[in-house]
């Protein structure tokens, strides 16, 4: 290899541009918007004329915007008259002073004449690619024995164009591996192992292990792994006490819909809209956790709304970040300075996510109850009654109170205080004696009961509910029970009309302590009295609405919809602070992608779920395909996952981007299992990953595919495959995470006791997967292998190689302890000569025999060990875990070897 | 992109493979700064590579991140010691001289003081508190300190105050993250990291960006306050315990000698190296390096984290307590962490939350400990990076994440039972010294009673831009690209404190 100097570089740099520009200058052909103009643009135009600052008056942004008069009274833009058009004018100045780009280096003759043309051929917008909806793609003509599917012609035409050759098959042991742990995250079963490698008809054989894996449980827990990182899952709230959030249920739903291949279109419906579908189930409440994955501050002092409104930004940012690949964020605080996106799109988008139930409560309120069947019988017995005495509304919304407790207005929004503050300002509202405290504009249309949840813990007092002052109408007043505990009471009273402010008040007189809290609240329901005494059964019926009411089965985080009386308006964001709101604007989506909305879409989350899926929206199916080719095949047919845009990098296959997005909607009915499985049955995929010197020279990050990506396998495949190796994994699926081994003193949040406590059953052997996630201490040796945060959508993770990663696979306790499991199978399957133990654990990990020379090595690494151990029983005991008698020289050594052998890169790395 | 763009990135891109291939054969098994040619390429790359002329490009190798770089500019700063005072003391008790506060004691706190004002936990109407120590004037520049610090009073001359520093933040969590990602919002990368990312590190042996934590607690924000965000996680900083492993996994499995160990490294590399035979790729001559680097780590970080070997007046002098979990140990690491090369290391000392609730927690009660005990320490990290001619091209900032109220705590508007303040955002004190900074200087002043800035108000923004200029970034153009758009530390704000510097 050659030393480049800078000199070299430089002078290639140059003569390379003098070519290319002089290839591209033709006066006579179409100038193209997208790759022509919109990039000079971009670069030269935009940061003083665009989303941030107008200068002059003037911007390129919309085609509206750069076609009008500017503050000059001059039109910077006329269509067809170049010489007329003041842009033209200005970027063809020699004074610096007036020519454009101001105080920067003149525009190249390429650019000028690019631009020039542009505006002669009529100024035309062009729409960028990602916000064109998809279209059918003609398949290149490509026939030839190394083509397998459809997916090798697009492949095969730009290898042709590069004069590259694809690479043959890799041999079945590799090819075992690789499709196994892109397909289930691990190894396969011996069994599946077998079947593939002994097979006779190896693409016969093949088809069949891609279908196993595909139909394998442990599918879906591999893919999870992949959507927790855009999900942002974790097992805690964030911010700063962290404290543990009940949401295991959300990632077994993710599971559950990868293993079923839940069409991709129902994936995204049930995780924005679930709870709106009719009659929503348990699970389609719990995909709605989705978006209950954003955090909650329990921090003491800090305002909910403003963290409410984080949670909703985030929701927004995500939605966009996850499904559509596009960054959103910045219209956050101005238009787009890139993108077709204004800034008020981003508060229409908001108004359809600012409705929901949850307001940065310490209880996280909403949350489902998940009833058991015996539960769940009772609930429909009861509904059907009130069905009959009441009606279906009434019906309904009684089972929705029952199971998530909503609506009902949560304590903590209380304002107006006296003798009563919110705990911590956050947890729960608190009275002492002559308390009283005001719920603003509450909807008491048609309603004559409360409803609420409390704690006393004094006997007596007296509870006032008024109207519109402390001293206004009384709606009720009642004795307080005493009960430590907290309980739920219903207060009926005469039929009310209006919204009002209610004020609720409580005096005493017996208490002697007068500065101390005595009553607490958790939540308000003001609705309708259902159990009519005259009627027999009602009774039994009330029983059974305040047993479920009171019942505490395990409950998840989910969305609930604000019913009509209590709906947030939406507010622009001046500068995007949450604290200047401008304009109030209505659920809405930006229009240059209006056209996937379909007639009659409700304008609440139902309806954008339906504009998600719709065979319109550009970004939705080009995403996922994008996502999951990178999977399989190491980078992104579009490298910037999470930005498609016009920042975004251009895609090295565009038409296959498009062919597939198309397959999917149409062909595979959004089913992500017949996507992988053609991705995974191409020959592209199935190439070697030897890099040869052609391959080097042309193509070294193979961004052409003439042969298969070299890929670090992921935190999570690392861990379940040295599980798989060395034969302790616990293959249980679903459930509460876990806590495998972690060293000590990780866990140190503030205002927070919560310990990790290591198992030390065979919870500690669970996939990777499963591992409790605490948002502000990350499992440590996952993090290395750079795991996700999950503080935030993830849409890639860059890999990395540090010294720090061969200490967690070389050191980790976790790791030494699969090491010794690794050591045990390899004693057990090669009996008692070492070398073949050695050869044996090498197969086990790769599927073929161990090369002489690599046995050679770890030979003499076990014959080094060996003579250590035999001199050194106390160092024998302590690397097997053994105690004296048990514990074996030879053991010991083995072990070192099977340390040694899990680090190996071939073993780190998927070929 | 015009396809004359497109041929340029991808000519670009094949001059980085280039690049990273000279890497991987030159660095094979070696420590080493990059040679001067790669240097001057790295630049070139950023000139022609990204989309604006003005954006700092840092060339980032997956395979070497965390290689020295040449920042744009020559800065007097090579490395950073950030220490973080947790939960925000009180600079009322410490820097801030206000006696007309005292002539307030104990009354009503004027209402326009309060009014539209959101604070932590006072309600209603606060009584004022006085300061809870006397002051006197030290050194050649005059500087008021308080009766807290009698070691730190000697050091005043080499130090400049930031005595009207504001904040937006109210809340311990998310006011950290302010300071040290330059977000309240958790997911952006720490400043620890960008200066990484930026400058790489010169020991190779040790990580570039150390943590060091005391007081019982990590700082509210957790780990995030010295994440990467969306910078690769190769930035993020490293933990460094003085209890448990130095490093987390630094020590080889017990029962495994360090022959052993070096052997079966030694057996990795050889295996790797016939891999790479086979296969041809250069990420697994990077393993083979990380190995080695791994190995060498092993050595360098439990040695430069023992300070049982230090001489006998360096502990007298830092007050150090070996074997424990404490500020001063962390305070002499510091010094021991820069001495050996490393970029930045960031202290959090946590439990000055002084409300007054309990004693724990009063400024006349449980405090006082935290004074006494951060006081030896800071003074002789001064003292001792001068001696060794290290303060010169060492910055060290001291500080808070916001100040304390003026006002007695009166939590949910009942006098609270000790003397205690609330969290206070308008204004508050950090200092500064090294690496350029004035010496012997104070900017900005406070009104009569420490509540708001009345001339030199900086923010953190402004900090974060001072810090990068000391290293030899214009903070404005030292960006990251990260969903379409460049980020930088100093999100849209930042004015570099141009008054301190010498």
């Amino acid at each position: 290899m050659k030393l480049i100097t800078p000199l070299n570089i430089t002078v290639v740099v140059l003569l390379a541009a003098g070519v290319v520009a002089w290839a591209l200058f033709s006066p006579t052909t179409e100038v193209d918007y997208s790759t022509q103009v919109k990039p000079i643009l971009n670069k030269n135009c935009i940061a003083c004329h665009g989303g941030v600052k107008k200068q002059a008056g003037f911007s390129v942004l919309f085609r509206d915007e750069a076609l009008a008069v500017t503050e000059s009274g001059k039109r910077a833009i006329i269509p067809g008259d170049p010489e007329g058009s003041e842009m033209i004018r200005r970027i063809n100045l020699k004074d610096p002073e007036e020519r454009m780009p101001y105080k920067h280096a003149p525009l190249s003759k390429e650019d000028i004449s690019i631009l020039t043309r542009w505006v002669k051929q009529g100024a035309k917008w062009g729409e960028h690619w990602a916000y064109v909806p998809v279209k059918k793609i003609a398949v290149p003509d490509v026939e030839n024995d190394w083509v397998k599917n459809d997916i090798d012609k697009f492949i095969y035409a730009k290898l042709d164009q590069q004069h590259l050759i694809p690479a043959a098959q890799a041999d079945k042991a590799t090819l075992l591996r690789r499709v196994s742990l892109d397909l289930i995250g691990m190894l396969p079963s011996p069994k599946l192992a077998q079947q593939f490698l002994t097979g006779k008809d190896s693409n016969q054989s093949y088809n069949v292990l891609v279908d196993s894996l595909l139909a394998s449980p442990h599918f879906g827990e591999r893919w999870t792994a992949m959507w927790l990182d855009l999900a942002r899952y974790a097992d805690t709230k964030g911010y700063e006490s962290d404290g543990g959030r009940n949401i295991w249920k959300y990632r077994d739903w993710v599971i559950n819909a990868f293993n079923t291949d839940k069409p991709y279109n129902v994936f995204i419906t049930e995780q924005i809209a679930g709870d709106l579908l009719p009659n929503p189930d348990d699970a389609s409440f719990i995909a709605t956790a989705y978006h209950r994955n954003t955090m909650t501050n329990d921090e003491g002092g800090t305002d909910n709304e403003e963290f409410r409104t984080a949670a909703v930004l985030d929701r927004v940012n995500n939605t966009w970040e996850s499904f559509m690949g596009t960054t959103f964020a910045c219209v956050q605080c101005h238009s787009h300075p890139y993108d077709p996106f204004k800034h008020d799109d981003y508060y229409k988008f908001l108004a359809y996510f600012n409705n929901t139930r949850d307001e940065d409560v310490d209880t996280e309120y909403p949350v489902l109850k998940q009833f058991d069947a015996a539960q769940k019988q009772q609930l429909e017995t009861l509904t059907a009654w009130i069905q009959k005495t009441d009606g279906p509304e009434q019906a309904k919304n009684a089972a929705l109170f029952l199971r998530t407790g909503q609506p009902a207005i949560y304590s903590t929004s209380a304002d107006q205080m006296n003798n009563a503050v919110i705990g911590n300002n956050n947890i729960a509202l608190y009275f002492r004696d002559k308390a009283s405290a005001r719920f603003k504009q509450v909807d008491l249309k048609g309603v004559n009961q409360l409803i609420y949840r409390y704690a006393s813990s004094v006997k007596g007092g007296m509870m006032r509910m008024t109207k519109d002052s402390v001293n206004g109408a009384v709606i009720a007043s009642w004795k307080v029970k005493d009960d430590k505990n907290y309980q739920n009471v219903a207060i009926d009273f005469p039929l009310q009309t209006g919204v009002h402010d209610v004020y609720l008040s409580y005096t005493n007189p017996q208490l002697k302590e007068k500065d101390r809290f005595v009553v607490f609240f958790d939540w308000f329901r003001f609705g309708t009295q259902l159990f009519d005494k005259a009627i027999p059964e009602a009774g039994e019926q009330e029983k059974t609405f305040y047993t479920l009411l009171e019942s505490r089965p395990p409950s998840t985080p989910v969305m609930v919809e604000n019913p009509a009386g209590m709906r947030r308006k939406t507010f622009v964001f001046e500068r995007g602070a949450w604290t200047s709101k401008g304009k109030e604007v209505e659920p809405g989506i930006p229009e240059i992608m209006k056209g996937a909305m379909p007639a009659g879409a409700p304008a609440n989350r139902l309806g954008l779920a339906m504009w998600l899926t719709d065979k319109k929206n550009p970004l939705v199916s080009r995403t996922i395909v994008n996502r999951l080719w990178e999977q399989l095949f190491g980078t992104g047919i579009v490298e910037t996952l999470e930005d498609m845009g016009s920042q975004g990098m251009t895609p090295t296959h565009p038409e296959l981007l498009d062919h597939l997005s198309w397959k999917l909607m149409n062909e595979h009915q959004w089913s992500l299992k017949r996507l992988i499985k053609e991705m995974v049955m191409s020959a592209a995929y199935r190439q070697d990953s030897k890099l040869t010197e052609e391959g080097k020279e042309k193509d070294p990050f193979n961004k052409f595919y003439a042969r298969a990506s070299r890929v670090r396998l992921s935190a999570e495949q690392l861990r379940d495959q040295h599980l798989c190796v060395s034969g302790s994994l616990n293959p249980a699926l679903y459930g509460p995470s876990v806590m495998p081994w972690q060293p000590d003193g990780i866990w140190l949040s503030p205002y927070n006791s919560s310990k990790w406590q290591s198992s030390t059953d065979s919870a500690q052997y669970r996939r990777a997967v499963y591992t409790y996630w605490k948002r502000t201490a990350p499992y440590p040796s996952m993090i290395a292998f750079d795991g996700a945060q999950r503080v935030m959508c993830m849409a890639r993770r860059i890999r990395t190689n540090t010294p720090l990663q061969a200490l967690v696979t070389l050191n980790d306790s976790a790791y030494v302890d699969m090491a010794r499991h690794f050591a045990k199978r390899m004693e057990k399957e090669a009996g008692k000569d070492f070398r073949k133990q050695i050869a044996s654990g090498y197969q086990l990990m790769l599927y073929r025999p161990m090369p002489v020379e690599k046995l050679a090595v770890f030979t003499n690494l076990y014959q080094t060990a060996l003579k250590e151990f035999n001199k050194d029983a106390a160092k024998t005991n302590e690397m097997t875990g053994m105690n004296t008698g048990q514990a074996t020289p030879a053991f010991a050594s083995l072990v070192v070897v099977a340390n040694a052998l899990l680090n190996l890169d071939e073993v780190v790395m998927r070929n | 992109m015009t396809q004359n763009e497109l041929h340029l990135q991808r000519l670009v891109k094949e001059a980085e493979a280039a690049q990273l291939r000279m890497q991987t054969r030159r660095h094979f098994l070696k420590e080493s700064a990059m040679g001067l040619g790669a240097l001057a390429m790295g630049s070139l790359l950023g000139s022609c590579g990204s989309n604006s002329a003005k954006t700092t490009s840092v060339a980032f190798d997956p395979a070497h991140p965390l290689l020295p770089k040449s920042p744009p500019f020559i800065g007097k700063a090579k490395s950073v010691i950030y220490l973080h005072m947790a939960g925000a003391p009180s600079q009322l008790e410490l820097f801030d001289y206000k006696p007309e506060l005292m002539k307030m004691d104990g009354q009503d706190c004027p209402q326009s003081l309060l009014q539209g004002k959101k604070f932590a936990f006072i309600r209603g109407v606060p009584k004022m508190l006085g300061p809870q120590a006397a002051f006197a004037q030290h050194g050649q520049s005059g500087a008021w300190v308080s009766e807290n610090l009698p070691h730190f009073s000697t050091m005043v001359d080499e130090v400049s105050f930031l005595k009207a520093v504001s904040t937006d933040q109210f809340n311990h969590a998310p006011a950290q993250l302010l300071i040290h990602t330059g977000s309240a919002r958790l997911g952006r990368p720490s400043m620890g990291s960008w200066i990484t990312y930026g400058l790489g590190t010169d020991n190779q042996n040790l990580p570039g960006f150390v943590v060091l934590t005391s007081g019982g607690s990590f700082p509210d924000a957790g780990k995030s306050v010295w994440g990467s965000g969306f910078l690769p996680s190769v930035y993020q900083g490293v933990q460094c315990r003085s209890e448990g492993d130095p490093v987390l996994f630094i020590k080889d499995p017990k029962g495994m000698s360090r022959d052993l160990r070096k052997a079966s490294i030694d057996a990795i590399n050889e295996a790797n190296q016939q891999e790479y035979k086979a296969y041809n790729d250069p990420e697994i001559l990077s393993r083979i390096s990380q190995y080695e680097m791994a190995y060498r780590m092993q050595i360098a970080a439990p040695e430069v984290m023992n300070i049982n070997n230090e001489p006998a007046y360096i502990h007298e002098m830092y007050g150090t307590q070996p074997g424990k979990a404490c500020f001063a140990n962390n305070v002499l690491l510091a010094r021991k962490l820069i001495e050996k090369g490393v970029r930045y290391v960031q202290l959090f000392d946590w439990g000055w939350d002084a409300h007054g609730d309990n004693p724990g927690n009063a400024l006349n009660i449980g405090i006082l400990n935290k004074y006494r005990s951060v006081d030896k320490p800071i003074t002789a990290l001064l003292l001792d990076l001068k001696q060794r001619g290290l303060l010169e091209e060492t910055l060290v900032v001291w500080g808070g994440e916001f100040g304390r109220t003026p006002m007695m705590e009166n939590r949910d508007g009942a006098q609270n039972p000790y003397k205690g303040r609330d969290h206070h955002t308008e204004a508050f004190t950090i200092w500064m010294a090294g690496a350029g900074i004035k010496k012997g200087f104070s900017y900005g002043e406070t009104d009569e009673i420490g509540y708001y800035p009345v001339s030199g108000k900086v923010d953190a923004f402004d900090i974060q831009a001072t810090i990068l200029q000391q290293l030899g970034f214009n903070h404005e153009d030292f960006t990251y690209p990260f969903q379409g758009r460049p980020f930088r530390l100093t999100d849209v704000g930042g004015k570099v404190i141009h008054d301190i510097l010498a």
